[in-house]
């Protein structure tokens, strides 16, 4: 909609306007959703092994005094300490990367390389390698969470305006002071880029690594759930693996809001370039 | 010697910028090089104003590369205030205003101009308070918090301006710095550098497309041709100062002007046989 050459007013009427202009068209949807599943399931009779019913799903999730709650939490933990370490690694070795063209040449193939490995394919070695309690699920999650980062981590960095780095020159600044006040600044829209993709990867991690082989967890749920047919259990641990999800990725954009309310892919009013 | 014929006596005053024998020449790609300034013999006195005009590939912008320690000559010697480009910038004697406002997008106008006096090592309260006099100079007091995606073009030049004085450097450097306004724009800011330039009393080195921007803001305005990029002529500009815009509308202004264009046509031949 901010396509279009029309130069809108920076900022939004009000921030509560603009939320429920933005808020009410999913909500809407979603309620529709529930409603026609709901009465779609209960109409035809459908088996709650092949599609539960919403009101069955929200049933199991509070079954069994809401385990799924606590296994949601050990999950949550797996994976925001698999994104922190895998993220502090992205942005390691994409900054090593940026500064030298000899190292991403030694290394690149073979990171690219070990990207390209299916985790579920490496989770059981690295479970094998790190025992099977909290520390390998850091582990796997960090593997799949790196990468992301590295990669737009370097772009970033190498992104800087050329005549900018000229100012810099002129000025007699050092090498600290260009990657901290103009090389790092504008890597920053690259780097949001590379932690929402982590974000996101971090929660599949932690519950693959889960599924090889965990007492907890929602990948362990979904497991459990999965041999005894318990299929509203089995949703009900989808639904909050999806919440976790939505929430991290909604910390993380707001986040960047906070941080570069100056870059144009954030900003409200569309100029071009 | 042919360095009179070449203009190197300076207008008046020390000698503050020398440029003898400047050569220059870079690879741009394989097996190509441009040979970009060949024999560039020009002294600026102190507090001087020269404009270098030309057709583009002429080299205008090389020189102020070569004066601010962004490329290196590969013959001739050039300096600064007696001192060589190097030295010249690492002891910030040098501001450059580049056609790109090239300002900081996260920082907000007062941030910026003080970025310069951030860099060399000026405490906070100090060179904020340095900053808002130079915004107050260049005319955008009241926009010290602004951020540089809420100005015009106009404006943020204006902004580019104050962070290049900021460390009150001896030699001014602009390329093309209103090369991208529109006419009005471009007008007023004119007129601001030049009470700006006769306040301070600043050695500027300006280039420009323009001959009748050339010849309102300068002492002299040197008029190069391209491949290699030479000094053609070297016109003095002995309009009396302090100059307003009506000054363009004098004869001998008009004379200048068309004297200038004459020098700048010839120039374009020589560019356009060339192929």
């Amino acid at each position: 909609m901010t396509q279009t050459t029309e130069v809108l007013p920076p900022q939004a009427p009000s921030r509560l306007s603009g939320f429920v202009s933005e808020a009410l068209p999913p909500t809407l949807t979603f309620i529709a959703i529930i409603a026609v599943w709901q009465a779609g399931v209960t109409w035809a009779g459908t088996p709650a092994y092949i599609l539960p019913s919403p009101s069955r799903i929200w049933q199991a999730l509070w079954a069994g005094g809401g385990s799924i709650f606590y296994h949601s939490g050990v999950t949550m933990v797996e994976a925001v300490a698999g994104f922190l370490l895998g993220s502090m690694m992205g942005v390691i070795l994409g900054t090593v990367f940026a500064y030298s063209r000899l190292v991403t040449r030694s290394l690149m193939p073979f990171i690219i390389a070990a990207n390209t490995i299916p985790v579920v394919a490496i989770a059981p070695i690295i479970i094998l390698w790190f025992g099977n309690g909290l520390v390998s699920k850091i582990a796997v999650t960090a593997f799949l969470s790196f990468f992301p980062l590295a990669l737009n981590m370097m772009k970033g960095l190498q992104s800087y305006d050329r005549t900018v780095m000229q100012v810099f020159h002129v000025a007699a600044a050092t090498d600290v002071q260009r990657f901290l006040k103009m090389r790092l600044p504008s890597s920053l829209p690259y780097v949001f880029v590379g932690l929402k993709l982590n974000v996101t990867f971090s929660v599949i991690g932690a519950i693959v690594a889960e599924f090889v082989q965990a007492d907890r967890g929602l990948g362990f749920v979904i497991m459990a759930a999965y041999r005894t047919l318990n299929m509203p259990r089995l949703w009900a641990a989808m639904l909050m693996s999806a919440v976790i999800g939505i929430v991290f990725f909604a910390i993380v954009a707001l986040l960047e809001r906070w941080l570069i309310p100056w870059h144009s892919s954030i900003r409200d009013d569309a100029k071009t370039g | 010697m042919t360095s009179t014929a070449k203009g190197v006596a300076p207008a008046g005053g020390q000698a503050q910028v020398v440029f003898d024998g400047i050569d220059v020449a870079y690879a741009t790609g394989r097996d190509k090089i441009v040979h970009a300034l060949d024999d560039i013999h020009l002294t600026l006195g102190e507090g001087e104003f020269v404009s270098l005009i030309g057709p583009s590939g002429c080299g205008k912008s090389t020189l102020l590369r070569v004066a601010s320690d962004i490329i290196t000559a590969r013959k001739g010697i050039c300096s600064v205030g007696g001192r060589t480009p190097r030295t010249a910038r690492l002891k910030r004697e040098i501001g450059f205003v580049f056609q790109d406002s090239a300002l900081l997008e996260w920082r907000d106008v007062l941030q910026n101009v003080a970025l310069p006096l951030e860099i060399e090592g000026m405490g906070r309260r100090e060179r904020e308070s340095r900053a808002r006099e130079l915004i107050a100079t260049v005319g955008l007091k009241g926009f010290e918090n602004a951020f540089p995606r809420q100005l015009s073009g106009g404006m943020r030049q204006r902004a580019s301006i104050a962070r290049a004085m900021s460390t009150s450097p001896k030699l001014l450097l602009m390329d093309e710095p209103f090369g991208a306004l529109d006419q009005i724009t471009r007008d007023r800011l004119n007129l601001e550098l030049l009470e700006l330039s006769q306040r301070e009393r600043m050695t500027v080195l300006f280039v420009t497309h323009s001959i009748r921007e050339a010849i309102l803001l300068s002492d002299r305005v040197v008029v190069m041709t391209p491949r290699p990029g030479r000094i053609k002529r070297i016109l003095d500009i002995d309009l009396p100062r302090p100059r307003q815009l009506s000054v363009r509308d004098s004869a001998a202004f008009q004379a200048l002007a068309r004297l200038g264009v004459a020098e700048l046509e010839q120039g374009y031949e020589v560019h356009d046989t060339d192929h």
